[in-house]
């Protein structure tokens, strides 16, 4: 019985291995660029991409859309040669990261394409000298005002708040200002500053200044005076953001921070884009907006899949073109980086205002100062936490101030090696 | 009543129990993409979110369902099959390092998987660039990932029940010339069927649930599955949209809490035959 | 004295008889479909073994031949019986849980982090390219690619200064300006000699062109970017291989590998370049973990949360589990809807039910504060935040108990209980002495595994608190509800620096705990007896 099997079995072990033979794995397209985006970027760039198919004589592109931004970041940190992308549509605050860690490939652009964009728009997307991408859209947030409540722009923060409190009984008023959009550490940094909190402190010639950082005192009092009502919030300003949006648009809030990437759902309701920076304590100074750039980035991996020069020329002849960032900002919506794109008439009235409001008091995102947690806590994660100190857990708002101050000074000098 | 005592615990650990659920099922008839409790009773009922799960053609929902079903029953079935032959063989043949073998499967379960994933994920990659049809990005691929686990997951339940079943039973069939496969197959899997419906169930639910591993090997929007594709609702970077996601959710557990219910005397008893020795 | 189930007793062993003559039918066909079933599977196996040498994987290419070694020999021969059952989920628990699990610890031995990923042959490579400089003025020039007397060439057009040139990678040829043909930009696309590329052939030329620096003057090469741009560059750091460092050609500076990863200047070990490859650094990461306090001290506070954190949910999930199964054992009416419905919170899909609990306990908004009229910040007090997270996986996890111990409760033979009772023992000395010590013995490897799944409950927290809240002013590392696994999970894969290197070693630790911790337990609850 034994030999018996032993003969089958050798009979059908040499068939498989002839089958095995036949069949020889086959070789992978060298000619596709290869672009990752996320849920909403994703969709609108295939549609623009497959539109016109020819971006880069001889390639093909090819979009792979992840299902969340965290998916797609979760992705991209553990991806190698074999499956990364060669393009990636991500974050500015990804630039660091991925050039320290070897993921991201520098780019050399001429300067008639740099003539385009301005100039603090490469700074979001530089480390160390070396640029990482080309900006594709801005995001930017800014202050609208419900003009059934508040009949006029507010000059100042305290307009505002007197406003609120008078309205607040009469019209059932959830909140004064609120944020809907950006979140409570970047849209709310035009609260931060406002009040007196600005991430890094700019000298009289719009360089940076190291080594100093906002009054606590300052902000702290001005918290205490605008935000409170003794130890707790005086329900201006919420702490969190959840319901901002909802509440804003069921008209029970008179002023939010909205995100220029959701403009559309206002006006839906009714809304007008009547948009400004949120007003400072004194008149005629206003709160600064981070204004931050998404690029596409270049990855080392385009270099290993034999596809750098189309990579690098798919950058500069889509993504950074004024066709290119004109057919897709139709789909997406958001303001184009680009000079040519933004005069461009499809670009809507709403995206103006966020453009005016964003040169009149903007400051731009630098990554290497905001990522960094050298002071005990990077930007992202202090910022709101002041907010919860200060306005939930009734922590005093000078003390959490001077901490947040030394946190964020620490920050900038240790991020000024990166820049 | 002697035993109104015991409707009042059933009654508010019911409450307890539907409440949350009970939430879910509004906020999925809520035009507003809101969690928020306005009031108890619905004001409005919308079935906006219900819709935007079937018409959108950004979002193949219908496809991640299938999707999910796929690779959950496929592990149930595979995992109970693999997990109950090894069951067998624990309790049933004497080997050596029979003991330590069986030690060895709880102990590397006990391994925090979750930091693996980076390792799991260049593996996948390499088996991607030259087998691409079962690599990274396929169904088939996550597959042979999560049958990784299939051998230890269960194993306790599983060996608990053979241990109870009585040697007499396997004496009998050796008598007749069967060997131990055949024992397995023929005589051991018929009289397992509860116990052995209760780990498949457990495995197509768990594996339905898993969204870390799935998330970063199915991007492609078709080849998600719902776990997967219901978090884009709410994981965006500025926005979240509870209704759709809501909605999607009751939609996804229907057909798993009906097998459940339809299941369920099968389930006490297996999930305790799997527990007590005889 | 141990109770016993038996459903199998139901069989006699008449009733195999007509099994008898199945038996010797199947036996010659089973063969045969054995070895189909073989030769087919080791037919794939072969297959695959193949593709991945060609694509050179080695180590998964010798893999897949000892399968099919293995199979073979455990199918078709009778070397080991116990074998036939354990092959193919030993092979996948190999491939996909051990194999990970192995490089995990080799990698805690790494430097391991951001900035610290690639290999050393990538980085070089890597920082050779850093090391290419644009000239300062930008000068750039639009070209078009081609051939030149056989080699790879650019056309090269200076638009401003209508002056054009071919350049190789060894020559710079200066083209007059009659002898070219312009496009409508005014890019040159002929010139004598100069065979341009067409369309169809620039992606195959991609990556033999990249990597040319074209010719241009003294130092300063041209470099592709894209196919119709050249960038004047220079290469600023050289690679030394005999020696392995790097030289700044322009101050001649040397950076010299500084053993873990990165290379440094030597004059001035934190100027380092970027990117640094993964080094070797042996048990640095072990003794971060114990000297480090910045490491240490979250870890040894996070480590006593995740051990009461399961605890607590094992007692109280087993708790309500039991006293329900105790409530329900008498057949009163509505048992079965009651039972429909207590089972539901188990039968839900738990990714969708935590993050409905999450939106439920939010502050201003949530259902639970709207309910009871409160105002606590659930999220944001790390005691309240505990409670939560105990509450949200009592919900989990009761209907599981309850399934277990109704139908333990069950298989207690009543014989005992009715002795009991009629040597005078009263109900709760019945419970105390009889039924919860037989209850215990019975589920004790359960309650068990669920504390060793506690232990681990990731999805829990990450998807409910994230790990918060935590003191990010006071400078505190590690949130209040952050268990071992999600905190190793954000050293691991957090934003900012990702440290995989110190997260696998912490996660080691953590499995040794772990193990250790059950192992004890099943030795005390003599469950291990089983095998004789």
């Amino acid at each position: 019985m034994n030999t018996k099997r032993f003969g089958f079995a050798g009979v059908f072990a040499a068939f498989a291995l002839a089958v095995s033979t036949l069949v020889a794995p086959s070789a992978s397209a060298a000619t596709e660029i290869v672009v990752w985006a996320d849920e909403s970027r994703g969709p609108n760039l295939t549609k623009v991409i497959a539109a016109k198919g020819d971006w880069v004589a001889g390639y093909t592109v090819k979009v792979v859309t992840f299902s969340s931004f965290d998916a797609l970041k979760d992705a991209f940190d553990k991806a190698t040669d074999a499956s990364g992308p060669d393009i990636v549509v991500g974050g500015n605050d990804w630039v660091p990261t991925g050039a320290k860690s070897g993921k991201l490939a520098p780019l050399a652009l001429t300067a008639a394409v740099k003539a385009r964009f301005n100039p603090t728009q490469f700074l979001d997307l530089t480390y160390k000298g070396k640029l990482y991408g080309v900006p594709v859209d801005i995001n930017n947030v800014a202050m609208i005002y419900n003009t059934k409540l508040v009949s006029s722009a507010p000059k100042t923060f305290g307009e505002m708040v007197s406003n609120y409190k008078s309205l607040k009984a009469s019209k059932g008023l959830k909140a004064g200002l609120c944020i809907a959009g950006g979140g409570m550490s970047w849209g709310a940094h035009s609260v931060f500053s406002a009040l007196g909190a600005d991430a890094y402190q700019f000298n009289s010639r719009g360089g940076i200044v190291y080594g100093r950082t906002f009054s606590a005192t300052t902000f702290g009092s001005n918290v205490r005076k605008y935000l409170m009502d003794g130890k707790k919030s005086n329900g201006f300003f919420p702490a969190t953001d959840t319901g901002c949006k909802d509440n804003f648009l069921a008209g029970t809030v008179p002023y939010a921070v909205i995100g220029n990437w959701e403009w559309a759902d206002y006006v839906a309701k009714g809304f007008t884009m009547n948009l400004m920076p949120v007003p400072g304590v004194k008149d005629g100074t206003y709160g600064r907006m981070f204004g931050s750039v998404s690029g596409a980035l270049l990855t080392t991996f385009a270099a290993k899949h034999g596809v750098e020069a189309g990579a690098k020329s798919l950058l500069t002849n889509f993504f950074a073109s004024t066709d290119g960032q004109v057919r897709y900002q139709t789909l997406e919506k958001r303001p184009p980086a680009e000079k040519g794109a933004q005069a461009d008439a499809t670009v809507s009235a709403a995206q103006r205002g966020f453009g005016s409001a964003a040169s009149l008091a903007g400051i731009p995102q630098i990554g290497a100062f905001l990522n960094t947690n050298k002071g005990g806590a990077n930007y992202w994660d202090s910022a709101p936490a002041y907010w919860t100190a200060v306005l939930i857990d009734g922590k005093d708002a000078v003390k959490e101030a001077s901490k947040l101050a030394s946190i964020w000074r620490v920050n900038v000098e240790a991020g000024k090696s990166d820049l | 009543m002697h035993d109104s005592w015991r409707h009042i615990i059933a009654i508010s650990i019911c409450l307890f129990a539907l409440f949350p659920l009970y939430l879910v099922v509004i906020s999925s008839f809520a035009s507003s993409g809101s969690l928020q409790l306005t009031s108890f009773i619905p004001q409005e009922i919308s079935f906006k979110n219900y819709q935007l799960l079937f018409n959108n053609p950004t979002i193949p929902y219908l496809s991640w369902v299938q999707n999910s079903l796929i690779i959950a029953g496929a592990v149930a079935v595979l995992s109970v099959i693999i997990g109950s032959a090894s069951a067998f063989a624990f309790s049933r043949l004497k080997f050596k390092g029979r003991k330590q073998g069986i030690q060895l499967l709880l102990l590397v379960q006990m391994f925090p998987a979750i930091l693996a994933i980076s390792a799991v994920y260049v593996i996948m990659e390499r088996v991607y660039s030259f087998a691409p049809s079962i690599g990274l990005g396929t169904r088939a691929g996550l597959l042979l990932v999560y049958l990784g686990g299939a051998m230890g997951v269960n194993i306790w339940l599983l060996k608990g029940f053979v241990d109870s079943i009585p040697a007499e039973l396997d004496e009998a069939a050796k008598i007749d010339g069967a060997s131990e496969v055949q024992t397995f197959w023929l005589i051991f899997v018929p009289l397992a069927a509860p116990v052995l419906a209760v780990v498949s169930l457990l495995s197509f639910i768990g594996t339905f649930n898993e969204f870390i591993l799935a998330r970063l090997f199915l991007v492609d929007m078709e080849s998600r599955t719902v776990a997967v594709g219901l978090q884009q609702f709410i994981g965006g970077q500025y926005s979240q949209n509870w209704g759709p996601f809501a909605a999607g959710s009751i939609l996804a557990s229907i057909p798993i809490v009906i097998i459940f219910l339809s299941l369920q005397k099968y389930i006490v008893s297996g999930l305790t035959a799997g527990s007590v020795k005889g | 004295m141990r109770a016993s189930i038996s459903p199998a007793l139901l069989f006699s062993s008449t009733e195999l008889g007509p099994m008898r003559m199945t038996y010797l039918i199947r036996g010659k066909v089973a063969l045969l479909l054995k070895i189909i079933f073989v030769s087919l599977a080791s037919a794939v196996l072969i297959m695959l073994a193949q593709s991945a040498f060609a694509q050179r994987e080695y180590v998964i290419s010798a893999f897949l031949a000892l399968t099919v070694l293995a199979l073979a020999l455990t199918y078709l021969t009778k070397i080991s019986i116990p074998l036939k059952f354990f092959i193919p989920g030993i092979l996948l628990l190999i491939a996909f849980v051990i194999g990970p699990i192995l490089y995990t610890v080799t990698m805690s031995g790494f430097n391991y982090k951001t900035g610290n990923i690639i290999s050393k042959e990538e980085a070089i490579v890597q920082v050779k390219i850093r090391g290419i400089e644009a000239d300062p003025s930008g000068t750039s020039f639009d070209i078009k690619l081609g051939t030149y007397d056989g080699k790879e060439a650019i056309l090269i057009s200076d638009i401003t200064n209508l002056k054009y040139f071919i350049s190789t990678a060894d020559s710079r040829t200066p083209v007059a300006a009659n002898d070219v043909t312009l496009n409508e930009y005014g890019v040159a696309i002929t010139a004598p000699n100069f065979t341009i590329l067409t369309d169809a052939q620039m992606a195959g030329a991609d990556k033999s062109f990249s990597k040319i620096q074209f010719q241009y003057e003294g130092e300063y090469f041209i470099a592709l970017e894209g196919f119709e741009a050249g960038i004047v560059s220079r290469q600023v750091l050289e690679y030394l291989p005999v020696t392995d460092e790097f030289r700044n050609l322009v101050n001649g500076s040397i950076y010299r590998d500084n053993g873990r990863g990165n290379y440094a200047l030597v004059d001035d070990k934190t100027a380092i370049l970027e990117p640094g490859w993964r080094a070797p650094i042996w048990f640095e990461n072990y003794s971060k973990i114990i000297t480090d306090p910045r490491v240490r001290e979250p870890l040894v506070r996070v480590f006593i949360w995740t051990v009461a954190f399961a605890l607590l949910t094992v007692l109280t999930t087993f708790a309500l589990g039991l006293l329900l199964a105790l409530a329900l054992n008498r057949p009163i009416f509505g048992r079965r809807i009651y039972r429909s419905i207590l089972v539901l919170p188990y039968a839900m899909p738990s990714v969708m039910s935590i993050l409905i609990w999450g939106g439920m306990f939010n502050t201003e908004f949530g259902a639970i504060n709207t309910l009871f009229g409160s105002d606590i910040a659930w999220f944001s007090d790390p005691n309240f935040a505990r409670v939560a997270v105990i509450l949200v996986n009592l919900w989990l996890g009761f209907p599981y108990f309850y399934l277990i111990s109704s139908g333990s409760l069950q298989a207690i033979p009543s014989e005992l209980l009715e002795a009991a009772a009629i040597d005078g023992a009263n109900p709760r000395q019945i419970f105390r002495k009889i039924t919860l010590p037989l209850l215990l013995q019975i589920l004790s490897p359960l309650l068990i595994a669920s504390f060793a799944f506690n232990f681990n409950n990731f999805n829990l927290i990450y998807l409910l608190t994230g790990g918060g809240p935590r003191k990010e002013l006071d400078g505190e590392i590690a949130g209040a509800t952050d268990i071992l696994i999600s905190y190793t999970y954000k050293i691991a894969f957090g934003t900012g620096t990702q440290d995989l290197g110190l997260a696998s070693a912490i996660s080691l630790i953590i499995f040794v705990l772990v193990a250790s911790i059950s192992l004890y337990s099943l030795k005390k609850s003599k469950v291990l007896e089983t095998f004789g």
